[in-house]
């Protein structure tokens, strides 16, 4: 970051190959959709490079690109539902995602009643699970698993206090917990009407 | 306990359980739960629960980013750049023309006050004179007083006034018999 700071394309490209997986991989979950994700991470990397001389050695390059990402997350996820653009009952358990959800399960019922899900659509209940929790709780989720940020780290990216993060946290996973348990337990699939929003406190 | 939570409460213990598998425990605190761990069956069978559920976010894939984003990514910010260059160079320009403008205007500024102050300096000496003018104009007169108080004896007698030119008047003509 400091070569990108004394103006270095080729290092500020690096920066990019090295971080969008982990971006577009965030807020991915998120923003609700790929396209839309990606168009974020380039305005992430772009007020990266407009504010690179503001950068301070010894700051944490990938504390200060997510916060950057969180406030261009939450901005965006504003502008949507102000605009009704979103579809908001898809982290509700919209019509598309329970029939999914509806429809897998009257798959599995048809064959076997405890019929375990294979890997794909388990990592589909896993991402309709997640995308029922609040935003803060998802971002607070996300930047703890796949980016390993410690709780202060998540504290100045997200802008909160360390308790706060604790909390989300837990009630994330409590949360997650409470949809995934008859998977994990059973290898059921979890009610429909538990993905419609009911977990997002 | 009951899996069926729905929306359970956040209480302490699972906000210390959920700390101790993040690692953000103190280490005293850390041992207060593991010793608990050791005896406490339900406490135990909660940390599990709370870890399956963690574990269970590995399902998820990992995005792919192509090369392609990063070209796109990399043309965007070089337009970006080249846009603010651009903002800036027409900028620096305005900021010239201001710059001169106001160059102008301060020598102007500056010249309307010297020549106003010219202008009073010369002035002066001829208010100067304009003031004085009633004296000039009866010096002949006053080069016959000696003296202040011997003018204030003749106004207090009231031979100031009109009657001054009068008195001038006849006393050369008492001269010239």
């Amino acid at each position: 970051m400091l070569e990108v700071r004394d103006d270095n394309a080729a290092a500020f490209e690096e920066l990019v190959r090295r971080y969008q997986s982990r971006l577009i991989g965030v807020l991915e979950h998120i923003v609700h959709g790929r396209v839309q994700a990606e168009d974020l991470a380039q305005e992430v990397f772009l007020r990266v490079y407009r504010a690179r001389k503001s950068y301070v050695p010894g700051a944490k390059f990938s504390t200060w690109l997510f916060t950057i990402a969180n406030n261009l997350a939450s901005n965006a996820l504003r502008a949507l539902s102000r605009r009704r653009e979103v579809n908001l009952t898809a982290m509700a358990g919209n019509d598309s995602g329970a029939q999914s959800l509806e429809q897998m399960a009257a798959a599995a019922s048809g064959l076997m009643p405890t019929r375990r899900l294979d890997k794909t659509e388990m990592a589909e209940v896993v991402r309709l699970a997640i995308e029922s929790l609040n935003e803060r709780q998802r971002m607070a989720l996300l930047l703890s698993k796949f980016e390993e940020m410690s709780y202060i780290d998540i504290a100045d990216t997200m802008g909160i206090s360390i308790e706060a993060v604790k909390s989300l946290l837990s009630r994330a996973r409590l949360n997650l917990r409470a949809i995934l348990a008859p998977y994990v337990e059973h290898g059921q699939l979890p009610e429909p009407r538990e993905l419609r929003g009911d977990h997002r406190q | 306990m009951s899996d069926a939570q729905p929306l359970a409460a956040v209480d302490e213990i699972t906000e210390q359980l959920v700390a101790y598998l993040d690692g953000e425990l103190a280490p005293e605190e850390c041992r207060r739960v593991e010793q608990r761990l050791a005896d406490d069956a339900p406490f135990r069978l909660r940390l599990q629960q709370l870890q399956q559920t963690w574990d269970l976010l590995d399902q998820l894939p990992r995005s792919d980013v192509s090369d392609s984003f990063t070209q796109t990514t990399m043309e965007v910010v070089a337009l970006a750049a080249a846009d603010d260059v651009q903002g800036f160079a027409t900028g620096a320009a305005t900021r010239r023309s201001l710059l001169w403008l106001a160059v102008t205007a301060v020598t102007l500024l500056a010249a309307g006050l010297g020549y106003y102050a010219m202008h009073r300096r010369v002035e002066q000496p001829n208010e100067q004179l304009v003031r004085d003018l009633p004296l000039l104009e009866n010096l002949d007169l006053y080069y016959h007083a000696d003296s202040v108080e011997f003018l204030e004896q003749l106004e207090k007698a009231g031979l100031f006034g009109d009657d001054a030119t009068e008195l001038s008047a006849n006393e050369e003509a008492s001269h010239e018999r």
